[in-house]
């Protein structure tokens, strides 16, 4: 049963908007029922099940014992992701893997720590929970070497602690601040200085295993625990402490969870999420019947991030409308890959990590905690479209000469009847595997979402 | 983590190379001009400001020194006497400095600036800050870029430089020609005015008939995309237009950056304004004296004012370089070797239009009760006194435009004067031309990693590299308080 141009469309709309770009075919798979499809994505399993990828006790280990140790996990990572991400038909599952990691976001070159345990975080945090709790995400993230490293809360200490009193020292106030500016209520929810410096004596002691100490059995490291979180006791700051109003008197780490706890259900927080939500997958300009619907589903489920996945789908902006944003270099990849059947890159990484770094979308390399921004205007701009443009033949030359189709073929498979008139008389005319399938790669319909 | 501070030699040069990839994208298949305006070709009568600044045809490069660059230690007060005593193991001695004067010296690294000075064409300023004087590199980047007061709302402020190109009358030639960004999207270019862009990298070339057939359908279904593919190419057709050196030299992005901002800004049809970006000057630790740390990035962003001077060739008589830092750093050495972040620091400026041989300074002193905030140089020359008196004497930008428009409520902040004079003669840029010293490049040359390498700048997560955006969802918030 052939689609119609309308269903057509709407179907690589939610292959673009909401997935990793369509397989030869998928369009017509998906065609009947584009939202039935991204939910039924939502039933497959986001767990990586490839073999050597360390455990969180060995990433921890790799972090404190050398750059190449932690740099072989770290490439491993990487690559076992880019390959689960070519599987699922949609993708709309990966996609809230990359968002959820983007909004917790970390630069694996803050240190050895990043590196070597960062891929296990995105495994074992962000995957295992994309579908679950809000909270669990966000505690589990913050109980993670990996980002007590990135924003420097390792030697946080209450200056009324017992040892930041003998030492003179005192605390560090920068994740305590992207808690709450980045990860949970967003700039201009009405926290104040004095929160952001209260939750940073709250979360005094929370740090994690640096080697020097697990060799010396110094502040409670050992073999064991070398590289993981711990919760040093004597670290954290005594008493009760306010924020947003509300007095926490819960002693040592119970203190800071029950606070993450609270505002991972927040009402600003919720907005603050449904908003990322919308404009990084919808549109730049969200409003707020985009938003609230999707604010709605997190706080009636209590931060339940499938409940908030579903009722995003669901609005009527979802599958509506001409596509206004573009891919992002990353999701380009793995289109590309997706579209040609190229299953690996081989010994040829540099030819995928090359163009992401000109074109300033390496995974995990954001310097700041803010995430990669998902304005249009970032990735569509005069620099970025020449890069893609040599980039989309870069890929044909590497990885793509050997096995290529006859471009007008693969882009009916690819495109059904999507397809404008112009893109198809483009593809029909080329006379070149090369100069076909560059511009295929680069047709509005492939880069548009 | 490598401990290399500076940009490696480009390892996908080799890469591209052991691929049977062409050394670099300079020596690929040509583009040609495609889809230029007509405009861009009919300005030599267009209307400019009603007084013209002392060139026919000006150029502005600006280069943003990105982490806050030490003021202290690159031009050198060593007739000061307190220097010596604050700046301890790192203290640079008369007789290790270029000599500029009896007082002011600047580092041994910077020979194509310390020759240009010679001859009249580079100049100093000393002792110069933004106006927010404020330690934090986000917030004294913004403040720079968005040319606002110290107390200004830089949340999605527009940049000062995209406020001249709006304000130009139209058919002016500087915004005809346009700006355009090296690299990463500067700030200093955000606005309304459109902008070229363009970076340095090794990727082969579409053909032209391809690119044509793909405009074809953009300008038929996403006009957007055709706009912006229209100026890319634009910016990659000027600047590797030509290649004198050969393109065989092994050369930073850095420096392959400075050579295509020259290419596209000395033809008659090429953007007068560029903007690029050069960062690694965040010297906590180790930050070294007449070598190290500091003088292997000085080293470096000499090497490309020279590349960039060579590559104006008779151009370079009407170009004005302005080099510009956030803040500078912290008086005394720390106990590390190195500075942190402070105030008071130098900005470089050089060019055949530039009043060279000249450090242009109100020098506070470096007595400690005479430190600011008992911390740093003091400044005394606010950085927008700069800005202004190169935009009106370079550019002929109207006094009351600076005050009011491009630097919002600065009528009491003075317009620098004296920085440009009439252009040089073709005489003695000849006399001025430099060697390019290809051993200094090849000193730095850092371990090339396969794939997923590590970038090749240092990563600091506080350094501004990336730049923050927080100006979403508080919007949201304003637009939508109900919500």
């Amino acid at each position: 049963m052939a689609l119609t141009a309308a269903a057509a469309a709407k179907a690589l709309l939610a292959m673009q908007r909401f997935g990793l770009g369509p397989k030869p075919g998928g369009i017509g798979r998906i065609g009947k029922d584009p939202l039935k499809a991204l939910q039924n994505d939502l039933n497959g399993s986001a767990a990586i099940s490839t073999s050597g990828l360390p455990t969180y006790a060995q990433a921890a280990v790799a972090g404190q014992n050398s750059f190449e140790e932690a740099y072989a996990y770290f490439q491993k990572e990487c690559q076992a992701r880019f390959s689960k991400q070519l599987e699922p038909e949609v993708g709309f599952l990966e996609r809230l893997v990359l968002f959820w990691s983007n909004h917790f976001s970390m630069s694996a070159w803050k240190s050895n720590t990043v590196l070597g345990t960062i891929g296990q975080w995105e495994r074992d945090v962000v995957r295992k929970n994309v579908l679950g709790k809000f909270s669990d995400m966000l505690i589990g993230t913050m109980r993670h070497p990996a980002m007590i490293a990135f924003l420097d809360n390792e030697n946080s200490m209450g200056p009324n602690s017992p040892i930041g009193l003998s030492w003179g020292m005192g605390y560090n106030e920068n994740l305590a601040r992207e808690i709450l500016e980045l990860h949970t209520l967003g700039v201009g929810a009405g926290y104040t200085e004095l929160d952001v410096t209260n939750l940073a004596k709250i979360i005094t002691g929370w740090s994690y295993v640096r080697g020097w100490e697990a060799d010396n059995k110094w502040n409670g490291g050992n073999q064991q625990n070398r590289g993981q979180f711990i919760f040093r006791p004597d670290w954290h700051e005594p008493g009760a402490i306010t924020v947003l109003g509300k007095s926490y008197t819960q002693s040592g780490i119970n203190q800071g969870l029950t606070v993450l706890r609270d505002l991972a259900i927040h009402p600003k927080t919720a907005e603050h999420i449904a908003y990322k939500l919308v404009l990084h997958f919808i549109s730049d300009s969200p409003t707020p019947e985009m938003v609230n619907p999707v604010k709605t589903a997190f706080l009636n489920s209590g931060g339940n991030l499938k409940s908030t996945a579903l009722a995003l789908i669901k609005l009527p902006a979802a599958l509506t409308g001409t596509p206004t944003k573009i891919r992002t270099p990353y999701e380009l990849a793995v289109a590309q890959f997706r579209a040609s059947k190229v299953t690996t890159w081989g010994d040829r990484e540099w030819a995928v990590s090359e163009p992401l770094r000109a074109l300033n979308h390496m995974p995990f390399e954001r310097q700041t905690p803010d995430g990669y921004p998902d304005e249009t205007a970032w990735w569509l701009n005069p620099d970025a479209m020449t890069i893609r443009l040599d980039t989309a033949q870069l890929f044909y030359d590497v990885f793509w000469w050997k096995t290529a189709p006859v471009p007008a073929t693969l882009g009916a498979q690819l495109f059904d009847v999507a397809l404008s008139a112009q893109s198809k008389a483009l593809l029909a005319q080329t006379t070149d595997k090369r100069n076909g399938l560059t511009s295929l790669l680069m047709l509005p319909e492939f880069q548009r979402r | 983590m490598s401990d290399d501070h500076f940009p490696a030699v480009d390892p996908r040069i080799l890469r591209a190379a052991a691929e049977g990839c062409t050394e670099s994208r300079i020596l690929m298949n040509r583009r040609h001009m495609l889809g230029v305006s007509a405009g861009f070709f009919a300005w030599a009568f267009a209307p400019k400001f009603a007084v013209a600044g002392s060139s026919t045809d000006p150029r502005l490069l600006l280069v943003i020194i990105r982490g806050g660059m030490d003021g202290l230690n690159t031009v050198v007060p060593f007739g000061d006497p307190n220097y010596a005593g604050l700046r301890g193991g790192i203290a640079m001695p008369a007789a290790s400095t270029i000599q500029l004067n009896s007082f002011f010296g600047m580092h041994p690294s910077l020979t194509a600036l310390g020759s240009l000075y010679g001859a009249g064409q580079a100049a100093v300023v000393h002792a110069t800050c933004t106006p927010k004087r404020n330690r934090s590199h986000f917030d004294a980047q913004d403040n720079l870029e968005t040319g606002l007061p110290a107390d200004g709302n830089t949340t999605n402020a527009t940049g000062w430089l995209n406020r001249l190109l709006t304000a130009l009358p139209s058919g002016d030639p500087i915004r005809v020609g346009g700006a355009v960004q090296v690299g990463e999207a500067p700030v200093v270019l955000r606005g309304p005015a459109p902008v070229l862009g363009w970076s340095p990298t090794w990727f082969s070339h579409v053909n032209q008939i391809t690119t044509n057939n793909l405009l074809g359908v953009y300008d038929a279904v996403d006009p957007g995309m055709a706009g912006y593919l229209r100026r890319g190419l634009t910016a990659d057709a000027l600047a590797e237009a030509v290649d004198p050196n050969g393109g065989s030299e092994d050369i930073s992005q850095l420096r392959k950056a400075f050579r295509g901002a020259a290419r596209m800004m000395r033809v008659d049809t090429g953007p007068r304004i560029a903007v690029l970006s050069v960062e690694g000057f965040d010297t906590h630790v180790d930050q070294g004296g007449a070598t190290g740390q500091l003088a292997t990035r000085l080293a470096e962003l000499d090497g490309g004012i020279a590349d960039y001077r060579t590559e104006m060739a008779e151009a370079w008589a009407q170009t004005v370089v302005v080099c510009v830092t956030e803040f500078g750093r912290t008086a005394a050495v720390n106990g590390n070797l190195g500075t942190d972040h402070g105030v008071g620091t130098v900005a470089l400026l050089a060019g055949g239009a530039v009043n060279g041989g000249n450090v242009f300074t109100d020098w506070p002193g470096l007595a400690p009760q005479n430190l600011y905030e008992q911390s740093d140089l003091n400044p005394t020359t606010d950085l927008r006194s700069i800005f202004k008196g190169v935009l009106q004497d370079h550019l002929g930008v109207p006094k009351t435009l600076l005050d009011e428009t491009i630097f919002p409520s600065s009528a009491s902040v003075p317009v620098l004067q004296n920085l440009i004079r009439s252009p040089v003669s073709a005489d003695q840029i000849a006399k001025s031309s430099l060697v390019t010293a290809t051993a200094k490049t090849k000193a730095l040359r850092g371990k090339m990693q396969a794939g997923w390498s590590a970038p090749t700048r240092p990563v600091d997560a506080k350094s501004a590299a990336g730049r923050r955006n927080l100006g979403g969802i508080a919007k949201y918030r304003q637009a939508f308080p109900e919500a």
